[in-house]
C-alpha cells in the first residue's frame, strides 16, 4: 500500500547512503575580513536515519546544510544527494532536484502568507503540476493534526500549526531527503515533542530521511545520529544518542 | 502558480488600484478619443449619405488640383448654358444648377455671428425639394431678391424667426434681408456647426460674383432610366473641363473630407494619450520593482519549494497582465462615457450631431486593450527579470544576499540608449520626421530614466540638506529614506521626469516661437494698420471686397494695399502665392531682398521667392518655372528676385495684376494693410474702425496689436498643449503616492519603531513629506533640464521655418520646478497621514 511504501530510489545508487560532503570548504568575505564557516567537513548521512546536526552558535550548521541542499555554493569541495554531484547542476537541474529529492523545513516564514494551508502543503506538487496524491495529504493533515485548519491563512495559525503545515508540505512529494534548519526553534515543549515524534516516525515508519539542526539536546535524542560542529570542522558524533549523553558532548565542546 | 498570483493580487488591493489607475487614465484618454472620432466619422457619412440619397448625379467643374483632395479642390464655374443641354438628356428627370460662396450673418446685437472653426456658407435654395440638402422646417423658400432662409441652428442660439430682419455680410457690402423660413441641413439642424445662408438662385448669382455661372448642376434620373447610360448621355453634352460624378461619390467626398479634418484633431489626441501611457509604463515598472523587492522572501520560498525559474517570471507578468486587461476595461468603459460627455461638450458649442448614438467598434476595445495590457506587461519585464534573479537562499538566510548589480553596467546600458536616442532624435529634427523624433525621445527618457539612479543618492543628499536642517530630525530621516534605495529614488521620480521634460519643451519650444513671431512681424510689415478676418472654416476669408473701398475714403490714410493668397501649382506641386501691389512697397511692408529687384519685378509680373525656397529648391534670379493656375491653366514664371522670409507674405509673392489675371475675381484678400499719414493714433484708429462699422466680421489692428493677438494665438495654443500633458503630470503624481504609499507599508515596522521612541504624528507625517519633496524635486529638476534641451534642439531645428530667436523661459522654468514640489507634498499627504495613524502596537508587532 502506498503509506508504507519505502522511498524509491535511483537503483544504481548506493543504498546505505542519502548524502554526503567531501572536503567541504565554505567561506564568507574575503582578504582580512574573510570568515571560514566551513573548514574541511566530511560528512554522510545515511539513507532513511533522522541525523541530528549540533554545534555552538556560529558553527556554521546552517551553511553545512545549505552548501549540502544546493540552496549556497561551497568554496571548493563536493557535496552529493544520492550519486548526484550537486556542484554539476545548473539552476533548473537544483528546481528538478529540490522538486523531486529533497525537502525543506525552517525555523520560521516556512509558508506562503497569501496562501492557505492545503494550498502552502500541495504547493511543491502544483508547481511541478502534477497531481496531489489524495490519500498521503489526508494521511499527513490526519495525522499532524491539522485537518480543521486546512482553509486558514499562516497568519491565522499559532507557530506549532505553522510548523506542522510545512512539515506536511515538505513530505507531500516524497522527497528522498528532508533538511530541517532548528524546525522547533520557536515552539515549545509540548509541540517540540509532537513535531518530533512525527518525524521520528515518518523515519521509522516511511524509511524518510531526514538531516536536522538543533540546539535542543531533548530534540537530539529523537535522532539515530547525531554530528557535532565547532568552528566549520566535525568534531565528533554519537549513535542512538540519549539527551543526557549529547549534553554532556556538547558541555565538553563548549569548554 | 496561477492561484499564487491570483491571491498575491486579491491580497494587495490598495497597491493594485494605484497602480491600475495609472493605466485606466491612459486607456480612457484612448478610447475616449477613438469612440468620439468613429461617432463624428459615422455621422457625416449618415449625415452626407442622406443629404445626397436622391441624387443620381453631380454636374461640376474638374478639379484644378487634384492633389489638393477631391473635396478642397479648386473648381471652375461652369456656364450655365450647360443646364439646359443637361435637361434635355434622355432620363433626366429633375435637373438643377446652384451656386456658392462666402455669407455670414450679423447677430441683432451688430456683431459677426463666428461659428469656432465651421464655415460660413452662402449657397442658393434650390427649387426642387428633393434636389435640395436643406429641408425647409418653418416658413417659406426664398423667393425674392430680400429673402434668405437660415439654418436652425443659428436661428435657435440668436433667436431669429421667420419674418425677422437679418443682415448679412457678404463677398461685396453686406445687405439686409428678410427671413422667409428656417431650414435643417439633413435630419441636423445644421452642418457641423456651419451657418447655412439660402438664397433664390438669381440672388445668389449676383451676390457671390457668378452671374450666369453655375457651380454644380444636381441632377435625378427617371425611375426606370439605365443610370449608366443617362452619366454617359450626361457626359456627352459636357464641354471640357465639366465632369459627371454620382451623388455617392459627392457624398463619399465631402464626409471624408470632413472626417480628414478631425482625423488630425484626434491623431493629436491619441499622442497625448500615449504619451500619458509612457509615463503610466513608468509607474507600473516602477511599482513592480518595488513589489518584487518588497517579496523576495516569498519568492525566494516558492524557489525554495521547487518553483522554477521560468514559472516566477511568469507569475510576475502574469500579474501584469492580469492587472492590465482589468485596468483596460475599465479604461475602456470610461472612454466611453467621456466620449457621450465630449458629445455633450460639442452640442454645448453648437455643433449638434444628427443620430445620436455612440459607435463603438471592436478596433477600439482592442486598441485599448493592446495600449493598456502592451504599456503594463512590457513595463513588469524588468522587474520580472529582477524576480527571477532572486536566489532561493534569500528566504531563509538572515544575511543580506548580495543582490547589487553594477552601476557600471547601469552607465553603459543607460549612455548607449541614451546616445542611440539623441542621434535618432537628431535625425528626426533634420529630416524632420516626427516619428522618428518621438522614437528618439522616448529612447532618450528610457535612457534618463536608467541612468538617473546613479546619480539619485548624492542628488537626494543635496536636495535633503537643507530640509534635515529645517525640519530636524524629520528631515534627516527623509532624507535617508529616499537615499536609502537610489534606484526606487529615481524610478519613482522618472514618471514625473517625463511629464516635466516634456512640459519644459513646449515651455521653451513655445517662448522661442512667441518671440519669433513677434519679431517676424515688426520685420515684415510696416504698415500702420492691418486688417484680417478671422477665419470662417470656408476657404473664404471673409474680407469683403467692400471694405477695402470704405477704408480708402478715411481721411490720412495714403495707402491702402490688398495682401491676396491663392493656391498654384509650381514645378508640379501645390503651394500659395501670394500678391501685393508693387507701388509705395515700402511704407507697408518690409521685403529685405537679398538678390533681383523687388517693385520691378511685382509691376512686370514676375516671382519673388524667400531664400529658403530658393536655396531648397536651387532657384535663382533668372530661373524659369513652371506653374499651374486653376482659372488659366499652365504657364510659366521668370523669377525676378529673392527674399528673405517674410511671416506675412510666404514663400512666393508676385504683383497683384498678375495675381487678378489668374485668379477668380471673387478671391478676398486674407489682409489689408494700411499706411497713414499720421502713423497709428487714436483720431486715425477711431476713424477706420468707423469707416469699418458695416463689417463687423473685421479686425483693426495697430501693427503692435498684431503683433500682440499672434502672441495670445500661439499662448492660446501652448495652454491647450499643457493643459492635455497635466494628465501626463497626474499619472506622475500617482506613481508618487503609490511609491510613498508602498514604502510606508514596508516600513510599518520602523515607523511603529519610531513612534514608540517618543517620535510625534507630526513629525512622522513631515518626515514622509519631506521624502516626497526630494523624490519630486528631484524627478523635476532632471525634466526640466533634458526638457530644456530638447526644447532647444526642436528651435533650433525649425531656424528655417522662421524661428529666429530661441529663448529659454527661466521664470517659467522655476515656476514648473515650485509647482511640482508642491504637488510632490500633495502627493504625500495620503500616505504621510497614513503612517501618522499606524497602531504602535501593531505596528512593533508586525514583521
Ligand atoms: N551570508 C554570509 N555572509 C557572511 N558571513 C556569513 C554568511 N553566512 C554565514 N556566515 C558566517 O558563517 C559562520 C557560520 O554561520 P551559520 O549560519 O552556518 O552558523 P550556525 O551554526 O547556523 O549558527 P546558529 O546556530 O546561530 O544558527 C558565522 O560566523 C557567520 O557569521
Ligand atoms: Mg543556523
Amino acid at each position: 500500500m502506498t503509506l508504507t511504501d519505502p522511498n524509491t530510489f535511483n537503483a544504481n545508487e548506493s543504498p546505505a547512503l542519502m548524502a554526503r560532503a567531501v572536503d567541504l570548504v565554505k567561506s564568507y568575505g574575503s582578504g582580512e575580513a574573510e570568515v571560514r564557516a566551513l573548514n574541511g567537513i566530511n560528512v554522510e548521512f545515511a539513507r532513511g536515519q533522522l541525523t541530528a546536526v549540533m554545534g555552538p552558535s556560529g558553527s556554521g550548521k546552517s551553511t553545512l546544510m545549505h552548501c549540502m541542499a544546493g540552496l549556497d555554493v561551497p568554496t571548493s569541495g563536493r557535496t552529493f544527494i544520492g550519486d548526484q554531484e550537486i556542484g554539476t547542476l545548473d539552476d533548473s537541474g537544483l528546481t528538478q532536484m529540490r522538486r523531486d529529492r529533497v525537502g525543506f523545513i525552517f525555523q520560521s516564514f516556512n509558508l506562503v502568507p497569501t496562501l492557505s494551508a492545503a494550498e502552502n502543503i500541495t504547493l511543491p506538487v502544483d508547481l511541478t503540476g502534477r497531481k496531489v496524491d489524495q490519500v498521503w495529504f489526508d494521511f499527513l493533515v490526519d495525522q499532524l493534526g491539522i485537518k480543521d485548519r486546512l482553509t486558514h491563512r499562516p497568519a491565522e495559525l499559532s507557530g506549532g500549526q505553522q510548523q506542522r503545515a510545512a512539515c506536511a508540505r515538505a513530505l507531500i512529494s516524497r522527497p528522498d531527503l528532508i533538511f530541517a534548519d532548528e524546525p522547533t526553534g520557536n515552539l515549545d515543549s509540548n509541540a517540540s515533542a509532537e513535531l518530533l515524534t512525527f518525524l521520528r516516525r515518518s523515519v521509522t515508519e516511511f524509511h524518510q530521511s531526514i538531516v536536522m539542526v538543533t540546539h535542543d539536546p531533548r530534540a537530539a535524542a529523537f535522532a539515530d545520529r547525531v554530528v557535532f560542529l565547532a568552528d566549520g570542522t566535525l568534531v565528533g558524533e554519537l549513535h542512538e544518542p540519549t539527551a543526557d549523553a549529547v549534553l554532556e558532548q556538547m558541555k565538553q565542546l563548549g569548554a | 502558480m496561477w492561484r499564487i498570483t491570483v491571491k498575491g493580487l486579491r491580497g494587495h488591493k490598495l497597491r493594485l488600484a494605484l497602480t491600475a489607475l495609472a493605466i485606466v487614465l491612459g486607456v480612457t484618454f484612448v478610447t475616449g478619443t477613438l469612440v468620439l472620432t468613429d461617432t463624428l466619422n459615422n455621422t457625416f457619412t449618415t449625415l452626407f449619405g442622406q443629404v445626397y440619397q436622391n441624387i443620381n448625379f453631380e454636374v461640376r467643374g474638374v478639379a484644378a488640383f487634384p492633389a489638393s483632395g477631391a473635396a478642397g479642390a479648386i473648381r471652375k464655374p461652369l456656364p450655365e448654358s450647360i443646364l439646359a443641354a443637361v435637361k434635355a438628356v434622355p432620363g433626366v428627370e429633375v435637373a438643377d444648377g446652384g451656386v456658392s460662396g462666402y455669407a455670414q450673418f450679423i447677430a441683432p446685437n451688430g456683431k459677426a455671428i463666428t461659428t469656432g472653426g465651421a464655415p460660413t456658407i452662402g449657397s442658393s435654395y434650390s427649387a426642387d425639394r428633393r434636389l435640395s440638402s436643406l429641408r425647409l422646417v418653418a416658413g417659406k423658400p426664398p423667393s425674392t431678391s430680400t429673402q434668405v432662409v437660415m439654418d436652425q441652428g443659428t436661428a435657435r442660439k440668436y433667436h431669429f424667426s421667420v419674418g425677422n430682419q437679418v443682415r448679412i455680410l457678404l463677398p461685396g457690402s453686406p445687405q439686409t434681408f428678410t427671413l422667409s423660413g428656417i431650414v435643417g441641413f439633413g435630419t441636423a439642424d445644421n452642418l457641423a456647426g456651419a451657418t447655412i445662408a439660402a438664397f433664390n438662385l438669381p440672388t445668389a448669382q449676383r451676390l457671390f460674383g457668378e452671374l450666369g455661372h453655375l457651380n454644380t448642376i444636381d441632377v435625378i434620373t427617371t425611375p426606370d432610366a439605365n443610370k449608366t447610360a443617362v452619366e454617359h448621355g450626361i457626359a456627352a453634352v459636357l464641354p471640357a473641363g465639366v465632369e459627371v460624378v454620382t451623388g455617392q461619390t459627392v457624398a463619399a467626398e465631402q464626409s471624408s473630407a470632413i472626417n480628414q479634418s478631425l482625423g488630425f484633431f484626434s491623431t493629436a489626441l491619441l499622442v497625448f494619450a500615449l504619451i500619458s501611457l509612457f509615463v503610466g509604463g513608468f509607474t507600473i515598472f516602477n511599482t513592480f520593482s518595488i513589489t518584487v523587492g518588497q517579496r523576495t522572501r516569498e519568492l525566494a520560498l516558492l524557489r525554495i519549494v521547487g518553483a522554477s525559474r521560468r514559472q516566477v517570471f511568469r507569475s510576475v507578468l502574469f500579474e501584469a497582465l492580469l492587472l492590465g486587461v482589468g485596468a483596460s476595461l475599465v479604461g475602456i468603459g470610461l472612454g466611453v462615457l467621456t466620449a457621450s460627455g465630449l458629445e455633450t461638450l460639442l452640442k454645448a458649442f453648437g455643433i449638434t450631431l444628427p443620430s445620436g448614438s455612440l459607435v463603438f467598434q471592436s478596433r477600439t476595445v482592442f486598441a485599448g486593450l493592446l495600449v493598456g495590457v502592451g504599456v503594463t506587461v512590457v513595463s513588469a519585464i524588468s522587474p520580472a527579470r529582477q524576480a527571477v534573479k532572486i536566489p532561493p537562499i534569500a528566504a531563509i538566510s538572515t544575511y543580506e544576499v548580495a543582490q547589487r548589480e553594477s552601476s557600471a553596467r547601469r552607465l553603459t546600458i543607460g549612455t548607449v540608449i541614451g546616445v542611440a536616442g539623441i542621434g535618432v532624435l537628431a535625425v528626426g529634427l533634420s529630416q524632420p520626421a516626427i516619428q522618428l523624433v518621438g522614437i528618439g525621445a522616448v529612447g532618450l527618457f528610457i535612457a534618463v530614466g536608467i541612468l538617473a539612479p546613479v546619480i539619485a543618492r548624492p542628488a537626494s543628499s543635496v536636495l535633503g540638506r537643507p530640509l534635515a536642517r529645517i525640519l530636524g530630525v524629520s528631515g534627516r530621516l527623509g532624507r535617508e529614506n529616499s537615499m536609502r534605495s537610489p534606484r526606487r529614488t529615481a524610478q519613482t521620480s522618472a514618471a514625473l521626469m517625463v511629464g516635466l521634460a516634456l512640459v519644459s519643451t513646449i515651455a521653451v519650444f513655445g517662448a522661442s516661437l512667441s518671440k519669433s513671431a513677434t519679431g517676424t512681424v515688426s520685420d515684415a510689415v510696416s504698415a500702420d494698420y492691418i486688417i484680417t478676418a478671422p477665419a470662417t472654416g470656408g476657404s473664404d476669408t471673409g474680407l469683403s471686397l467692400g471694405a477695402t473701398e470704405a477704408v480708402a475714403a478715411v481721411p490720412g490714410v495714403t495707402r491702402v494695399t490688398n495682401v491676396n493668397s491663392g493656391q498654384f501649382e509650381i514645378s508640379r506641386s501645390l503651394a500659395t502665392l501670394s500678391s501685393l501691389a508693387p507701388s509705395d512697397l515700402s511704407s507697408t511692408v518690409i521685403l529685405n531682398m537679398t538678390s533681383g529687384a523687388s517693385a520691378k519685378s511685382l509691376a512686370e509680373g514676375m516671382l519673388l521667392i524667400d531664400t529658403t525656397t530658393a536655396n531648397t529648391n536651387h532657384l535663382s534670379v533668372g530661373s524659369v518655372v513652371p506653374v499651374t493656375f486653376a482659372e488659366t491653366g499652365p504657364t510659366s514664371m521668370r523669377i525676378g528676385g529673392i527674399f528673405k522670409p517674410n511671416a506675412l507674405l510666404g514663400s512666393y509673392l508676385t504683383g497683384s495684376g498678375f495675381f487678378h489675371a489668374h485668379f477668380a475675381a471673387t478671391t478676398f484678400p486674407v489682409a489689408v494693410l494700411l499706411a497713414t499719414s499720421t502713423g497709428a493714433t487714436a483720431p486715425t484708429s477711431a476713424a477706420v474702425k468707423a469707416a469699418l462699422r458695416d463689417y463687423p466680421n473685421l479686425t483693426v489692428q495697430t501693427r503692435a496689436a498684431f503683433e500682440k493677438t499672434q502672441q495670445a494665438s500661439i499662448d492660446q495654443l501652448l495652454g491647450l498643449v499643457y493643459a492635455l500633458l497635466a494628465l501626463a503630470i497626474l499619472i506622475a503624481l500617482i506613481g508618487i503616492v503609490n511609491t510613498l504609499m508602498l514604502s510606508v507599508f514596508e516600513r510599518t515596522h520602523e515607523i511603529g519603531l519610531l513612534r514608540a521612541v517618543g517620535m510625534r504624528r507630526r513629525q512622522i507625517r513631515a518626515m514622509i513629506r519631506s521624502e516626497a519633496l526630494i523624490l519630486s524635486v528631484f524627478g523635476a529638476l532632471i525634466g526640466v533640464v533634458v526638457g530644456t534641451g530638447l526644447g532647444v534642439a526642436l528651435a533650433d531645428s525649425l531656424k528655417q521655418q522662421g524661428i529666429t530667436d530661441i529663448v529659454i523661459p527661466f521664470t517659467n522654468l522655476v515656476i514648473f520646478l515650485v509647482l511640482a514640489a508642491l504637488l510632490g507634498l500633495v502627493a504625500a499627504t495620503w500616505p504621510a497621514r497614513r503612517a501618522a495613524r499606524l497602531n504602535v502596537l501593531e505596528a512593533i508587532a508586525t514583521e
